[in-house]
């Protein structure tokens, strides 16, 4: 995202800037004092001071010293800027901005905000453009703008992708170019037979047999070529698909979480089967045909030109109308069939919507209404997709016909050039023939404009993921380290945008084997500082050692290897239970993953189970219940006895069984490990050696539980309620029993 | 229900400085007061502008150097149950005035008003200049009652909803919104170039 906006020259001039004073951060912002949107003025960032512009004026000038807060608050379709002096007791409110420069004026705020602690680290802003800067058309997901990146360099995009399947590329020309020789040829053999043979009546019954053979032959290695040739085309597409496919897939692995969290979701996995699917489909139908069509019309306009120009030119005349016609239809066309999409997606989403709320719609007794409703949808698309088929099933033939009419001009002139003896019935039938040739082609290659940037927008798609650099990297000489189980924060800052900090300055020691259970409110970044731990994300700033290594020191996948996880959400596999757990240690024995289910208290319920390990779980599989399918990920985290440890609300939504069982199971995986532990139920951590309670992005105390309690802080307060909505809940079970 | 009780004593907490033994008494009455619907007239509240460009009330004795004002409902009733909330992150609701044209006085009106415009930001299309759409995205130039724009929306579905029969919502690719307060009223030119959204 670009922070560093080009200012103005005269206002440049009016910032006075000291020598060695540069701008640092220079965003743009769009609503006027008065309301009125537009280029209204600039906030400028040196190192020093922090300017506001405002038409061609300075509208403010502070040191950033002087300045407490300088924060971006986004409201309701609009953000403003709100800049709290020292030695004012009040925030004020300075400029305006649509949703357009958001992000931006955060990231420009907290890099104002770093300036003023001399901390000179730029802020990082990984959030990409939504509208090219250059030409302001809106960008599909990408960095770079694929009309603005030029024709050579997709070009060269495209080649990278294809230049593996040269000897492809050369048999799909090959065969293109016989099948055209092979067209083009076809009809002059069928001159000479017409005039040499037929007219003159000079054949015998053989000729005309040795014309029918020769016929056939053509036809039937034409026919030949023409598998070959649609067979490479359609071989090449799909292994170059699959290549990308997994290229793709390769990568998406390889890519940090932030990658992939930032996009919306369902988006990398259209990228990953649409677009690939949009390369294939042009592979298949529109890179050979291009080549082929452009052989065949230049090859039959060239032998057309050298036996009659004017009826070269006749045969021609109606094509600017045909394209005319298309043109002006097709904003009709592309609006017809909006409009069909739009409704046949109402449909999907009503019946989605029913489908998944059928309970509610049931207990509410609305059956009737939404079945109304449903089908008031459904006529709709019906009338829509009836009108648009007929339109589509009439307008077709008729530019066909249209296209096409020059052709009986080229047989009135011919057969009056055969009447005046200038041409022969064989020519004029070879002219026809290559007339006919050339309207198929032309009126495909209307649609070639269309399939060019469908796909040139697939390819940047494509590209995109592929030249992503990954933000975690294993360093050259990544250490391969065996966790002992020191942990240690060291004012370590992090937010998954940099502008909205989730922990700040966070300093904790973790001692070998210690417990630490983590509680806070939702939202406060209990879970952020389990993903620092696991490695999903980078720090901002400051450390996490590990044994007093810096994390990023290490080779990520020997400590992935080292570390256990249970999360709140407990994924299976599409598998069965035996994979599951041996997910992380794929070459663990059935001992082995005996013993780890036993540990987890998962032995007993899998061995009931029909299927005893065997079992099918995940999509489609096995009904388990949440208790059951905690235990198996526990069994897969013991499973590769790990250093480190980390529960994410590992007991929470269980009934009271199934979480003593999980209780039980924890406490013996917990023994002599590292282990960090979120949880709602402050009960579940009263075997932690001590409690780290998180707010307003800070440890706000730390401590053991006695300790806690006796500082009756935040915790003792959380404790308490918590008590007390028990007893109160016991009461009222009661109350209602007596 | 259970997560409002939890974050009631918490916040409570927070206010005074003093940890007294958990009050169950207390944090019910919270409770019970986070349900209740407080009303705010002009006998029980005053509202003043404050430097910084907001508003700041005072009630009961409790005075509140920036409150936010919200609409309840935004689209369809815009002057009914404003929610006059506190600043900070967690903005917990002070009050509400149901009527902000007959609850209050002309100037607590019109400095509410003002919080309003700031808050919602939802330009009217007043003329539509021209539509372009290209592959996948359509580009609008349009005047507006906060003066000329352009934007962007996709085309795919969700951009444009229909608020009623005659009123449209538009959300451009950066999440901005544009109105169209009556479809009528748009020319038959205009209404040619924004056929392909209604």
């Amino acid at each position: 995202m670009e922070l560093l906006f080009e200012l103005p020259r005269q206002l440049k001039e009016l910032l006075k800037l000291y020598r060695g004073e540069d701008i640092k951060y220079c965003v743009p912002y769009d609503i006027a004092e008065d309301g009125i949107l537009g280029e209204a003025g600039y906030l400028v960032v040196t190192q020093r001071r922090l300017f506001i512009t405002a038409g061609n004026q300075l509208a403010y000038e502070w040191k950033l010293e002087e300045l407490e807060k300088i924060k971006c608050e986004p409201l309701v379709n609009n953000g403003i800027l709100l800049i709290k002096e020292y030695k004012q007791d009040y925030e004020k409110r300075v400029i305006r901005f649509t949703m357009h420069h958001l992000t931006r004026i955060s990231f420009a705020a907290k890099g104002a905000e770093r300036l003023r602690d001399k901390n000179n680290r730029p802020v990082n802003a990984k959030e990409r453009e939504k509208t090219c800067l250059k030409c302001g058309r809106a960008l599909p997901g990408t960095k770079k703008c694929p009309k603005c990146d030029g024709r050579l360099v997709t070009v060269h995009k495209f080649w990278n992708l294809v230049k593996d399947y040269k000897m492809g590329l050369f048999f799909m020309f090959l065969f293109s170019g016989i099948t055209t020789i092979f067209h083009l040829y076809i009809p002059e053999y069928q001159k000479h037979y017409v005039d040499n043979i037929l007219k003159a009546k000079s054949g015998t019954a053989k000729d005309v047999l040795a014309f029918v053979g020769v016929m056939l032959a053509l036809t039937i290695a034409l026919v030949i070529t023409e598998v070959l040739k649609n067979w490479w085309f359609v071989s090449l597409g799909a292994r170059l698909c699959m290549d990308i496919r997994r290229k793709m897939y390769h990568k998406i692995q390889e890519l940090s979480l932030s990658f992939i969290t930032d996009k919306r979701p369902g988006e990398l996995m259209n990228r990953v089967s649409q677009d690939t699917r949009m390369i294939q489909r042009f592979m298949q139908e529109c890179f050979g045909h291009m080549f082929s069509c452009i052989i065949t019309m230049v090859g039959a306009i060239t032998i057309m030109l050298s036996m009659n120009v004017t009826m070269t030119l006749v045969s021609v005349v109606f094509l600017p109308i045909v394209f005319f016609i298309s043109t002006a239809f097709r904003k009709n066309i592309h609006k017809r069939f909006h409009l069909q999409w739009v409704k046949s997606d109402k449909i999907n989403s009503s019946l989605q919507d029913v489908i998944s709320g059928m309970r509610v719609v049931k207990s509410f007794g609305k059956e009737q209404e939404e079945s109304e409703k449903f089908d008031r949808l459904s006529e709709e698309f019906a009338a829509i997709q009836q009108k648009n088929e007929i339109f589509w099933a009439s307008l077709y033939p008729v530019l066909t016909f249209v296209m096409s009419m020059g052709i009986y001009f080229v047989l009135y002139l011919g057969g009056r050039n055969i009447l005046n003896g200038k041409m022969t019935v064989g020519t004029l039938m070879q002219f026809s023939a290559y007339a006919w040739m050339l309207y198929g082609p032309l009126g495909w290659m209307t649609h070639l404009p269309r399939m060019i940037t469908q796909m040139v927008t697939s390819l940047e798609r494509i590209c995109d993921v592929l030249d992503e650099e990954p933000l975690i990297l294993n360093k050259e000489n990544a250490i391969e380290h065996e966790i002992k189980g020191d942990v240690e924060f060291k004012n370590v800052s992090f937010g998954y945008r940099s502008y909205e900090p989730v922990l700040e300055k966070i300093n904790l020691k973790v001692k070998k084997g210690e417990m630490i259970g983590l509680v806070g409110a939702s939202g406060t970044g209990k879970s952020t500082m389990i993903n620092l731990i696991m490695h999903l994300y980078e720090v901002d700033d400051g450390e996490l050692l590990i044994d007093g290594h810096n994390i990023n020191d290490l080779n990520i996948e020997k400590y992935h290897s080292q570390l256990g996880v249970v999360l709140q959400e407990t994924f299976l596999f599409s598998g069965t239970i035996y994979n599951n757990i041996r997910f992380a240690k794929p070459d663990a024995t059935e001992e082995e993953v005996i013993r780890a289910s036993k540990m987890a208290n998962a032995h007993d319920f899998i061995c009931k189970t029909p299927d005893g390990y065997n079992t099918y779980v995940g999509e489609h599989g096995h009904n388990i219940s949440g208790g059951e399918r905690q235990r198996i990920a526990i069994a897969r985290a013991i499973l590769n006895n790990p250093k480190l440890l980390i529960l994410d609300e590992a007991t929470s939504s269980l009934d009271t069984e199934s979480e003593y069982l999980i209780q039980k199971a924890l406490e013996r995986l917990t023994e002599g490990r590292t282990t960090f532990a979120i949880a709602h139920r402050l009960s579940t951590l009263h075997g932690a050696d001590r409690l780290v309670v998180i707010d307003g992005h800070n440890i706000a105390e730390i401590g053991t539980h006695n300790e806690l309690m006796e500082k009756k802080g935040i915790y003792y307060r959380l404790v308490t309620a918590q008590l007390q909505m028990q007893k109160l809940k016991e009461e009222k079970e009661e109350a209602l029993g007596a | 229900m259970s997560g409002k009780v939890k974050k009631a004593p918490a916040g409570a907490g927070k206010d005074n400085a003093d940890p007294e033994e958990f009050d169950l008494e207390k944090m019910e009455k919270e409770t019970e007061e986070m349900l209740r619907l407080r009303f705010i007239t002009r006998d029980n509240a005053v509202f003043e502008r404050t430097e910084g460009g907001f508003v700041s009330m005072k009630m009961k004795g409790e005075s509140y150097p920036r409150v936010q004002v919200y609409r309840s409902f935004p689209f369809t009733d815009p002057d009914a149950y404003i929610s006059i909330r506190e600043a900070d992150e967690k903005a917990r609701e002070i009050g509400i005035i149901k009527n902000l044209k007959k609850d209050v006085s002309k100037e607590t009106r019109q400095m509410l008003e003002e919080q309003l415009r700031l808050r919602y930001f939802t330009p009217k299309i007043e003329k539509i200049i021209n539509i372009k759409d290209e592959y996948g995205f359509a580009y609008f130039d349009v005047f507006t009652d906060h003066g000329a724009c352009r934007f962007t929306i996709h085309m795919g579905g969700g951009s444009v909803v229909n608020l009623s029969d005659t009123r449209l919502m538009i959300t451009d690719l950066d999440g901005n919104r544009f109105e169209i307060a009556d479809v009528t009223k748009l020319t038959a030119p205009e209404l040619k170039k924004l056929d392909l959204f209604l």
